[in-house]
């Protein structure tokens, strides 16, 4: 009886990965090309925006610390 | 508007005919709608018509080499080589500008907040630390039943964070500015899994948890019922990171672990819908490309990859022969161009994505770097470590040198 139900669980497990595997197998994929191309657009284009890329002026640093002010 | 996903499809079922939930079977290449209760039927009657294990084992093994071809027919270019034609980066400097000293052991893990001012950090010891990066002040801390606080996370709205660990659950804690209210008593335990939690992440709202766990399965949370809505199996041993989809490119998420597999899921069906398997030891961290079209991995076979998920392969390596120590976690930059990474011999590598080579190294830390994020506003990063700090970078001090 313990048997059947091993067999019956790996038979399921195999079943499944072949159902998974069919799926992947069928998907509808771009070449590397044009995938490759698109991801450039996107950073040249987001590069203006990023601030690892451009300068930003230092004293706009929010994280750096404030000089105390002196009352004259 | 917050959407609960119903867990199954329902309808009748093709073989015992009541209404239940049901989900698909394939019979040679007929789909077929049982319920649960049929499947098992099915299943433990045996075999299908000519259907030995050995008969679908060979089959799985031809259907992969059939994935192989398929990708390996729309492979005409390396990523590096379309992007010759892009600006060179020259080298960037960087150093530590802050350090958040506070944790007692190890840092495990941290998130931002959508603030880009706050963060949240775990550690070994058990100690969650909620901090305000632009004093430095810490702003909230909570110690947690458990120690090894593998995982923490930010909500959207800023006013509650997450987090577990070794205590195999996902627990929320509301931030209140009360000094007179402790944090603890408002815990709210959402996640139960049967291993330790190693990742959580809210989706776009408070209300709901994505977590990933070393029992191997992912799995999504409505947070005020604390009731599972989808679980994802699939991976084959912990599942250690995951990183939700930007919101524009829909319901996805992508998560890698031991089983050396990065696997992309859809969040309504539990369907995982493309699966990657190149990395050659556990999968460490994961992050999407800002556009939602690819994903980047670091791994403990000391590289980190991007994977696009259009054309459905790797099309990159960021390596060097003198790295040999794994990467713990990775994030890109704003555009994309960036790729930061943390790795166990304390160092961080930061990458040019598109031409593959490394445009920056920095040192600081005196332990493993374990973990990794860039600021929601792109303006700064911070890392966490074994050495029991946080360190932070900022763009603004950045200088590049052609």
């Amino acid at each position: 009886m313990s048997s059947k139900v091993t067999i019956g669980s790996d038979i399921r497990q195999a079943r499944r990965a072949v159902e998974q595997l069919r799926m992947e197998a069928g998907i509808d994929r771009m070449k590397v090309s044009k995938a490759a191309a698109d991801l450039l657009q996107f950073c040249t284009e987001q590069a203006k925006s990023d601030p690892f890329l451009v300068g930003i002026p230092a004293t706009i640093n929010p994280f750096k610390e404030k000089k105390p002010c002196a009352i004259l | 508007m917050d959407q609960t996903f119903l867990v199954n499809v329902f309808g009748s079922c093709d073989r015992c005919f009541k209404q239940r939930a049901l989900r698909p079977v394939f019979k040679k290449s007929e789909q077929l709608n049982y319920c649960s209760l049929c499947a098992e039927i099915m299943a433990a009657d045996g075999l299908h018509e000519n259907e030995t294990l050995a008969s679908l084992k060979s089959e799985a093994e031809s259907l992969k080499g059939k994935l192989e071809e398929e990708r390996a027919k729309l492979h005409d270019v390396e990523l590096h080589q379309v992007a010759e034609r892009v600006e060179a980066l020259g080298q960037f400097v960087m150093k530590t500008r802050r350090t958040l000293k506070g944790h007692g052991n190890k840092v495990l893990c941290m998130d931002w907040c959508k603030d880009k001012r706050r963060l949240v950090s775990s550690s070994q010891d058990g100690k969650v630390i909620v901090w305000d990066s632009f004093t430095t002040n810490k702003e909230h801390a909570v110690t947690m039943p458990c120690t090894w606080v593998m995982a923490c996370a930010y909500a959207p709205s800023g006013c509650a964070i997450a987090c577990g660990g070794l205590d195999n659950k996902c627990s929320v804690y509301p931030l209140t500015f009360d000094k007179n209210e402790n944090m603890a008593a408002k815990k709210k335990s959402v996640a139960m899994h049967t291993n330790y939690l190693s990742a959580c992440s809210f989706t776009n709202s408070d209300m709901q948890i994505l977590t990933a766990s070393g029992d191997g399965t992912c799995a999504l949370w409505d947070v005020e019922s604390g009731q599972l809505l989808q679980s994802f199996h699939g991976h084959g041993a912990d599942v250690l990171c995951l990183d939700l989809a930007p919101s524009e490119t829909g319901n996805t998420f992508v998560s890698g672990g031991c089983d050396k597999k990065a696997m992309v899921w859809d969040m309504r069906s539990g369907q995982c819908v493309q699966a990657f398997e190149t990395h050659e030891s556990d999968i460490n961290s994961v992050r999407y490309y800002p556009s939602g079209d690819a994903f980047a991995s670091g791994s403990d076979d000391a590289t980190c990859r991007l994977y696009d998920l259009r054309a459905d392969r790797e099309v990159a390596i960021y390596s060097k022969e003198s790295i040999i120590f794994g990467a713990s976690s990775v994030d890109f930059s704003l555009s994309g161009r960036l790729l930061f990474a943390g790795y166990n011999d304390y160092t961080i590598n930061v990458w040019d994505v598109l031409k593959g080579s490394r445009v920056s190294i920095l040192f600081g830390h005196e332990n493993r770097v374990s973990t990794l994020r860039v600021s929601p506003d792109g303006t700064a990063f911070c890392s966490g470590s074994w050495d029991h700090t946080l360190r932070l970078g900022w763009a603004w001090a950045a200088k590049r040198e052609l």
